[in-house]
């Protein structure tokens, strides 16, 4: 009866126009969440060995500076410079092997054997994320571990194997395949078994443990101190523009797409802001609109609202139709826009499919909307709490 | 509630005015439960003001006024909405009933929350006043006659200690007069409740002390 009485003036329309509004202004919020979140692995190479905030540099090996007899190795000032820098914290530096390196592959049960001459580097192992326990060398039991290049799996399996009739090799039965080296200098030539047990998809070389790089270039090289070619940083953020231009001033080359990634994560995460600002003023618009319409609701109200008190109804219970409908109307407008946010995401997720990425847990997104809602009906209801006690003295 | 006290009282709106004589303003005087009063004033005295204040929605008047000893402004809402409820009942000059609301529901909308009378209680009464045709017709299509016992047939649905009707027979005839008369008076009689009715002309019939404002 209450209800019945209290329902006149209600304005369909503003209800709608409310609804429609918040709904819009909510759902952008929440897809724009859930979209950051289901691509973000797409520019967060996670899976990768060398850490998304690693950077690989080398010097600009110009076709000038190398007539010129320019070095293309990085002096200890030069890593000294790098590790003041404010977005630096640690500094790798990379060993080259000083040995000459013979890498024979045995094919199978078809006797072939593949032999090449090869090259090493090391970083230190901090550099190296590597969930491999096998990460070690013990010079008594001769073993190596190499982490070599994702590329060049591809490149036999694309290129070498299918043209000469070879079986192509999957990650897993990489491990199982028989290698050997054979390390000559200082008078010395062995040999000894390998084998790899990862690959990299940023660092474009053949790695091998610190401590096995120290004890065969001990063992097999002529003693020469050289200097790294190439240094491992490990950075804040890799996409600071500091680090940009830093490199661009000394001649120094990043390694890889990893500046370009972060880039683009960057501005994903500027356009996701935007849009998600975006949304949170449509819904604040929205907010006023719906506190507009109760306010006018009330106002119309007023000498029925007062009427109720002076029969002895209390402020709360004369508010409680209109907060039980501000209730109803956010709580359908929030399953409204977490219903529309899923349906868009179907239609999104098979194009990120392609990415390899399966997408993100939707719990995050819907908790920012019941946030915002709770929020949005905080604010409504105590708006209504205060208007109906303003209407206690006549 | 045994008490209603007023000590030195005055609505703001007469305060710098040549003073008039009166029984009730800026006198000390007290309802007692039991009496019954009727205060007689001519339009514009301050009699729907001196209301207004008992219940509570209106505060702009000087001096005090004591329910049991208490200042009344020292009342809290709830404090205010028990009153409303249990101890006094009230029938507004206005009536202000819900015009779009049937005779019965009108009714209902108070008993509901006081759980006072039953059903067929109400329905006796709307046969008593004259109006047993009038239960399920909207307010709106009711002579301002008809509204009236609507109004005080909602009125006397509650417990109460003092029931504060202002003008309440303004519009009935003498034979209703009586009729409302007889059954207010029956009602407070049970309740051992005291009437306190305004009138500016048209005086609820029966026995009372009577005040000019």
């Amino acid at each position: 009866m209450l209800w019945k009485l209290l329902k006149t003036h209600i304005s369909a329309s503003q209800l709608i126009g409310f609804s429609l509004a918040n709904l819009v202004g909510l759902t952008i919020v929440i897809l724009a969440v859930q979209f950051f979140r289901d691509v973000q692995p797409v520019f967060d190479d996670e899976e990768s060995f060398i850490r998304k905030d690693y950077l690989v540099i080398t010097r600009n090996v110009t076709s000038a500076g190398a007539m010129m007899g320019g070095t293309s190795e990085f002096s200890d000032q030069d890593i000294a410079d790098i590790e003041a820098q404010p977005w630096c914290r640690s500094v790798g530096r990379f060993t080259s092997s000083e040995f000459a390196i013979n890498a024979t592959v045995g094919l199978g049960n078809s006797g072939r054997a593949m032999r090449t001459q090869f090259f090493f580097e090391s970083i230190p192992t901090d550099f190296i994320d590597v969930a491999d326990a096998d990460w070690s060398f013990d010079p008594s039991r001769p073993d190596v571990p190499v982490i070599v290049s994702r590329d060049y799996l591809s490149l036999y399996n694309f290129g070498f194997a299918a043209t000469q009739g070879l079986p192509r090799i999957s990650e897993g039965q990489v491990g199982l395949i028989p290698l050997s080296f054979t390390f000559s200098g200082h008078g010395r030539n062995e040999v000894m078994s390998g084998r790899i047990v990862g690959f990299s998809n940023r660092l474009n070389t053949v790695l091998v443990p610190d401590e096995f790089m120290h004890w065969a270039n001990d063992r097999y090289g002529e003693g020469n101190i050289t200097r790294p070619l190439r240094l491992i940083i490990e950075v804040n953020s890799p996409g600071d523009v500091a680090i940009e231009n830093y490199m661009a001033d000394h001649h120094y080359d990043v390694a890889g797409d990893k500046m370009n990634s972060s880039k683009a994560n960057y501005f994903l995460t500027v356009i996701v802001s935007i849009v998600i600002a975006v949304g949170i003023v449509i819904s604040l618009l929205s907010f006023f609109v719906l506190m507009l319409s109760i306010y006018l609701l009330l106002q119309k109200n007023t000498r029925k609202l007062q009427d109720l008190l002076l029969l002895g109804y209390s402020p709360s219970q004369v508010a409680r139709p209109y907060m039980l409908l501000v209730l109803v109307i956010n709580a359908v407008v929030l399953v409204l826009s977490v219903i529309l946010m899923l349906t868009v995401r179907l239609w999104y997720l098979p194009m990120l499919h392609a990415f390899g990425v399966s997408g993100a847990s939707i719990v995050p997104a819907i908790l920012v909307g019941l946030l915002i809602m709770s929020l949005i009906t905080a604010g409504n209801l105590l708006a209504i709490r205060r208007k109906v006690a303003t209407l206690w003295l006549q | 509630m045994e008490k209603i006290e007023l000590n030195n009282t005055l609505p703001k709106v007469f305060a710098g005015r040549e003073p008039v004589p009166s029984d009730v303003w800026q006198c000390d005087l007290a309802f007692e439960r039991g009496k019954h009063y009727l205060i007689v004033a001519e339009s514009g005295t301050g009699k729907s003001s001196l209301c207004a204040y008992l219940y509570g929605y209106r505060v702009d008047y000087t001096g005090t006024m004591r329910f049991d000893g208490r200042d009344i402004r020292t009342l809290t809402i709830p404090e205010w909405c028990d009153v409303r409820q249990r101890h006094i009942a009230y029938l507004p000059q206005e009536l202000r009933l819900f015009p779009e609301l049937t005779a019965i529901e009108n009714v209902q909308l108070k008993n509901r929350l006081t759980g006072h009378k039953t059903e067929n209680e109400i329905r006796d009464w709307f046969e008593a006043l004259g109006i047993p045709d009038k239960i399920d017709s909207p307010v709106a299509k009711l002579s301002i006659g008809q509204q009236q016992r609507v109004a005080i047939i909602r009125t006397l649905c509650q417990p109460a200690e003092f029931i504060l009707l202002d003008e309440p027979v303004s519009h009935l005839d003498d034979t209703n007069n009586r009729i409302v008369a007889d059954l207010v008076m029956a009602e407070a009689n049970r309740q051992g409740a005291s009437i306190v009715a305004t009138s500016v002309g048209n005086h609820l019939q029966g026995e009372f002390i009577v005040y000019s404002l």
